[in-house]
C-alpha cells in the first residue's frame, strides 16, 4: 500500500546538461541517476527548499523542477504521474536493436 | 549599456528621440524605433538621419531585422544602424548581413564576437544589404570564366 | 558506387555547412563552460535539431526533399551506431531523429553529418525549417515536373536567412510536382503546387496558411499562377509581411495561419502583393542559368530500357499470394516503362511506425544500390522508397526487403500507421503514440484482411501539437491527458488528398487506452457492412456520415 500521507511528496528533478540524462538530486546535493538515492521533501515548505536548493545545484544541469512522488512501506518511491514513470524507467516498449532487422 | 559602434563614432549629442517625439521635430537627425514603429514613414527623412536605433525587445523577437533590411535596402539609408535591447552575440551575424553597423549589448565577450563575426561564415545565400556576392552569384561566375577561358 | 541524381554539394554549400559546425563547436562549449544560460542556449541549439526530450537529447537530422543516396544513408547508420543506441526514426516531415544524443558529442556527431553533405540546419526553431517535396518526386508516372529543383533553390535561400531566422513562429513549405499531391500542400504555411496554365507555362499555384497543431486550418490560395522564376522574391515579401505582422504575443497565434485567418486571405493578398512590388525587380529574381544549373543536377537517371511484361514477376505472382498483395499495395508507377517505384514499408506488424535498426539501413542503402540507382526518398508517411526500381527486378528486391521485415504488403492500409513518438520520448506529449499503434497493428495484422479494408490512413498525435498529423487521418487518434489517465480522442473524415483535402470531426468521448483497438475495431466493422463497391472506408463515411460509426464504437467501448 502506497502511503503518501501529507499528499505531498516531492522529489527534485533535471537532464543532466552533458547527456540530458535524467537525474535526482540527492540528500547531499550532488545529482544521481537513481530515483532511490533522491531525496524526498516531504511538505510542501520542505519541496520549495529543495527547489532552491536544486536552483543553486543546476550548474551542471537543465531547468530542475520538483516531481510529486508516492512512498512504498519499504520506502521506494515512485512518480505519480506516468510521464514521471516514464522519465524514471524508460520506454514503455521495446526499442529496436543496433543489429537487429525484426522487431522483437 | 556598452555601445560596440563599426559607424565611425558620431558626437554624444545625437541623442536618439523616440519615434513620437521626432514626427513633433523630424529635421533632429536621430530617431529610436519601436518594432512596430512604421519604419516607411522614415524615407522622407533619410538623407538627413545620422543614426536610427532599432529595437530588439527579446532577442527572439526578429522584427527590426525586416525594418533594418527596408532602410538600407529600400530607402537607401547610410548612417549609422544601431541594434539595442536582446542583442547576443550569436545574432551578430545576422544583424551585419541586414545592415546594422552599431550594437548595444550587455553579453560579456560582445566585443571579440563582433570582430569574428564578418569571418564567421565565408558563404552566403542570399543577396542582401551587406552587398556580399551570395553563392549563386559566385557559381554563375565561375562558369562564365569557364566559358571564357574555354 | 552508383552517382547521384540530385543536387551536388559544391566547395560552398560545403564550406558553409562546415563553418555551420564549427559555430555550433563554439556554442556548446559556451554552454559547457557556463557562459551561456538555458535559456540563451536553447534557440541556438533548436536551430541546429537539437532538442531535449524526456531521456535525452534528439538530434533531428535533415533530410531535405525527402532524397537520400545509399551513402548518405550509410552514413546515419553509422552516426545512429557510434552516438546514439543503433536506430533512428523517420519522421512525418522527411527528417530522421536520433533519440539518444549527448550534448557533448553534438559538434562531432553533426561533423561526421556534413562529411556526406548532410546536416540538422533548422529541424526547429522559428525559422524556415526543412522543405519537404513529393517523395514520388523524379520518378512518378503523373508527375508536371520535379518539385525538388524548387525544393534546393528554396533549400539554398531560406539556410541562415538573417532576416528570418527568429519569426514569430516556425515556418513550413512544401511543394509538389504532381497534380496528385503526396505532399500536403494545402496544410503547410506556405504549399506550392506547380502546374501547367492555359498557355502551357508552368508555374507555382501559392497557397499559405494552412497547417495542424492547436487549430488546424487548410490553407489559402494567395496567388493562382506564379512565374518560377519569381519564386524566392515572392517568398521573401510573405516571409517579410509575416515577419513584420505575425502575433507574437500568444505562442499558440503565432503562425502564418492565424495572420491569414485574422486579417482574411484579401488582405494577406494585397500586403504580399504590395511588398512584392517592391521586391519583384531585385536580386532574387532567378536568372535562367541558375535555374538550368540546378535543374541538371536533377536529371533523371539513365535508366537503360527493360521489359514491362516479365513472365518471373507474373509466374510468382501467381504462386505467392503475398507478393502479389505487396505489388499492389507497396509498388507505383514510374514515369518509364519497365520500371515501378518501390515502398519499404517501415511498419512491420507490431513495430514503432518509422523506427529503422542501423542493420536495416545498411540493408536499405545496398538494396539501393544494386536496384536503384543508388537513390532513396523518405515519405512523409515514414517509410522509404526506392524511386526506379527495374520490374524485373522486384522479385529479388522484394526478398531482400523480406530479411530486414521491410517488406509488409501495407502502404496506404490500416497498418500503414502514423505516429509521433508521443510521451516515451516527446517532452511536449501527453499520451503515448507507439504502444497504440503497435496494438492497432497487431490486431490487423493479417494481410488479406488489410487489402480488404483497403486504403484506410491511421495518423495518432500524442498532443495537440499534431506531430502525427491525426487532423487528416482518416481515423485521426489524438491522445490527451484528463487528470493522469491517457485517453485517445477519435476523430473521422480527414485527408490530404489534392482537391479533397479535409479535417476530421471528432466522433464522440475519448476512449481509454484498452479500448482502443475494439474502437478502431467498431469503426471497420461500421464501414465493411456499410461500404458500396468501390468505396473506401473515408466515402463511406462521407456518404453516411459520423452517425453509424458512433454508434458502433460506443455501443461496443
Amino acid at each position: 500500500m502506497a502511503k503518501n500521507l501529507s499528499g505531498d511528496l516531492q522529489v527534485a528533478s533535471a537532464n543532466r546538461l552533458s547527456d540530458g540524462v535524467v537525474v535526482w538530486l540527492g540528500d547531499a546535493g550532488e545529482w544521481t541517476t537513481r530515483l532511490d538515492r533522491a531525496a524526498v521533501a516531504r511538505d510542501s515548505r520542505a519541496g520549495e527548499i529543495l527547489l532552491l536548493r536544486a536552483r543553486v545545484e543546476a550548474f551542471s544541469v537543465v531547468d530542475p523542477f520538483l516531481v510529486a512522488v508516492t512512498e512504498e512501506e519499504d520506502g521506494a518511491i515512485e512518480p505519480l504521474s506516468l510521464r514521471e514513470k516514464i522519465r524514471a524507467s524508460g520506454l514503455t516498449f521495446d526499442a529496436i536493436a543496433a543489429d537487429a532487422v525484426r522487431y522483437a | 549599456m556598452p555601445l560596440y559602434s563599426e559607424a565611425g563614432g558620431l558626437p554624444a549629442t545625437y541623442v536618439p528621440l523616440s519615434f513620437a517625439d521626432w514626427q513633433q521635430r523630424p529635421e533632429w537627425p536621430a530617431v529610436a524605433l519601436a518594432n512596430t514603429d512604421p519604419v516607411e514613414d522614415l524615407a522622407p527623412h533619410v538623407g538627413r538621419l545620422r543614426l536610427i536605433v532599432l529595437d530588439f525587445p527579446k532577442f527572439s523577437d526578429g522584427r527590426a531585422y525586416s525594418q533594418a533590411r527596408l532602410l538600407r535596402g529600400r530607402m537607401g539609408y547610410r548612417g549609422e544602424l544601431r541594434a539595442t535591447g536582446g542583442v547576443l552575440q550569436d545574432q551578430i551575424a545576422f544583424m551585419l548581413r541586414c545592415g546594422f553597423n552599431s550594437f548595444e549589448s550587455e553579453q560579456k565577450g560582445f566585443g571579440e564576437a563582433l570582430a569574428r563575426a564578418r569571418t564567421l561564415f565565408s558563404v552566403v545565400y542570399q543577396p542582401t544589404e551587406d552587398g556580399r556576392a551570395p553563392a549563386s552569384r559566385l557559381r554563375l561566375e565561375t562558369a562564365t570564366a569557364l566559358l571564357a577561358a574555354d | 558506387m552508383p552517382d547521384t541524381f540530385f543536387y551536388h554539394y559544391d566547395a560552398y554549400d560545403r564550406t558553409l555547412v562546415s563553418e555551420r559546425v564549427d559555430q555550433f563547436r563554439d556554442q556548446v562549449r559556451r554552454r559547457l563552460a557556463g557562459e551561456l544560460t538555458e535559456e540563451q542556449f536553447k534557440p541556438l541549439r533548436l536551430t541546429n535539431g537539437l532538442y531535449l526530450q524526456l531521456h535525452a537529447y534528439m538530434l533531428r537530422i535533415a533530410i531535405p526533399y525527402g532524397t537520400l543516396s545509399s551513402r548518405q544513408l550509410r552514413k546515419l547508420a553509422e552516426i545512429s551506431r557510434k552516438y546514439d543506441r543503433g536506430y533512428g526514426h523517420f519522421t512525418t516531415r522527411q527528417n530522421l531523429q536520433l533519440n539518444w544524443i549527448k550534448l557533448e558529442d553534438a559538434p562531432d556527431a553533426l561533423a561526421a553529418l556534413a562529411e556526406v553533405d548532410m546536416h540538422a540546419l533548422q529541424t526547429s526553431g522559428n525559422c524556415i525549417r526543412n522543405v519537404t517535396a513529393d517523395h514520388f518526386a523524379g520518378a512518378a508516372a503523373d508527375e508536371i515536373e520535379d518539385p525538388r529543383i524548387w525544393a534546393e533553390i528554396v533549400r539554398q535561400w531560406s539556410t541562415l536567412h538573417p532576416e528570418f531566422t527568429f519569426l514569430p513562429r516556425k515556418f513550413k513549405i512544401a511543394i509538389t510536382g504532381s497534380p496528385n499531391d503526396r505532399a500536403a500542400v494545402r496544410v503547410h504555411d506556405i504549399g506550392l503546387r506547380l502546374w501547367r496554365n492555359d498557355a502551357g507555362e508552368v508555374g507555382f499555384e501559392v497557397i499559405v496558411g494552412g497547417g495542424l497543431g492547436r487549430t488546424p486550418m487548410i490553407g489559402k490560395t494567395l496567388r493562382e499562377f506564379l512565374p518560377k522564376n519569381e519564386l524566392l522574391a515572392y517568398l521573401e515579401a510573405t516571409l517579410r509581411v509575416y515577419n513584420r505582422y505575425g502575433r507574437r504575443d500568444n505562442l499558440y497565434k503565432a503562425r502564418i495561419k492565424i495572420l491569414v485567418h485574422e486579417v482574411g486571405v484579401d488582405k494577406m493578398r494585397a500586403d504580399v502583393e504590395a511588398e512584392y512590388a517592391e521586391t519583384r525587380d531585385g536580386l532574387l529574381g532567378l536568372s535562367n542559368e541558375t535555374i538550368e544549373a540546378i535543374t541538371r543536377q536533377f536529371a533523371p537517371p539513365p535508366l537503360p530500357h527493360r521489359s514491362a511484361f516479365v513472365p518471373d514477376v507474373e509466374r510468382q505472382k501467381f504462386e505467392d499470394a503475398a507478393f502479389a498483395l505487396w505489388l499492389k499495395s507497396n509498388t507505383a508507377p514510374h514515369w518509364m516503362a519497365g520500371y515501378r517505384i518501390v515502398t519499404a514499408s517501415l511498419k512491420p506488424a507490431g513495430a514503432p511506425p518509422g523506427d529503422a535498426s542501423a542493420v536495416q539501413m545498411e540493408g536499405v542503402a545496398d538494396i539501393a544500390d544494386a536496384f536503384s540507382q543508388g537513390e532513396l526518398r523518405v515519405s512523409h508517411e515514414q517509410n522509404l522508397i526506392f524511386p526506379h526500381v527495374a520490374m524485373e527486378d522486384l522479385p529479388a528486391v522484394y526478398a531482400a526487403l523480406g530479411r530486414l521485415g521491410f517488406a509488409e504488403a501495407n502502404v496506404g492500409k490500416i497498418t500503414d500507421i502514423i505516429a509521433c513518438p508521443g510521451l516515451d520520448y516527446c517532452a511536449l506529449a501527453n499520451a503515448r503514440s507507439i504502444p497504440v499503434a503497435q496494438r492497432i497493428s497487431n490486431h490487423f495484422s493479417e494481410l488479406a484482411r488489410q487489402h480488404d479494408i483497403g486504403d484506410l490512413k491511421i495518423k495518432i498525435s500524442g498532443c495537440i501539437n499534431a506531430c502525427g498529423h491525426h487532423h487528416v487521418g482518416h481515423i485521426g487518434i489524438l491522445g490527451v491527458d484528463k487528470n493522469g489517465v491517457e485517453l485517445y480522442q477519435i476523430s473521422l473524415g480527414g485527408d490530404v488528398d489534392f482537391g479533397k483535402t479535409a479535417l476530421g470531426t471528432i466522433l464522440g468521448p475519448a476512449v481509454t487506452a484498452d479500448k482502443i483497438v475494439e474502437a478502431v475495431d467498431a469503426l471497420v466493422t461500421t464501414y465493411l457492412d456499410a461500404r458500396a463497391a468501390g468505396e473506401r472506408f473515408v466515402d463511406t463515411y462521407r456518404r453516411i456520415g459520423a452517425q453509424p460509426f458512433k454508434e458502433r464504437v460506443y455501443a461496443t467501448v
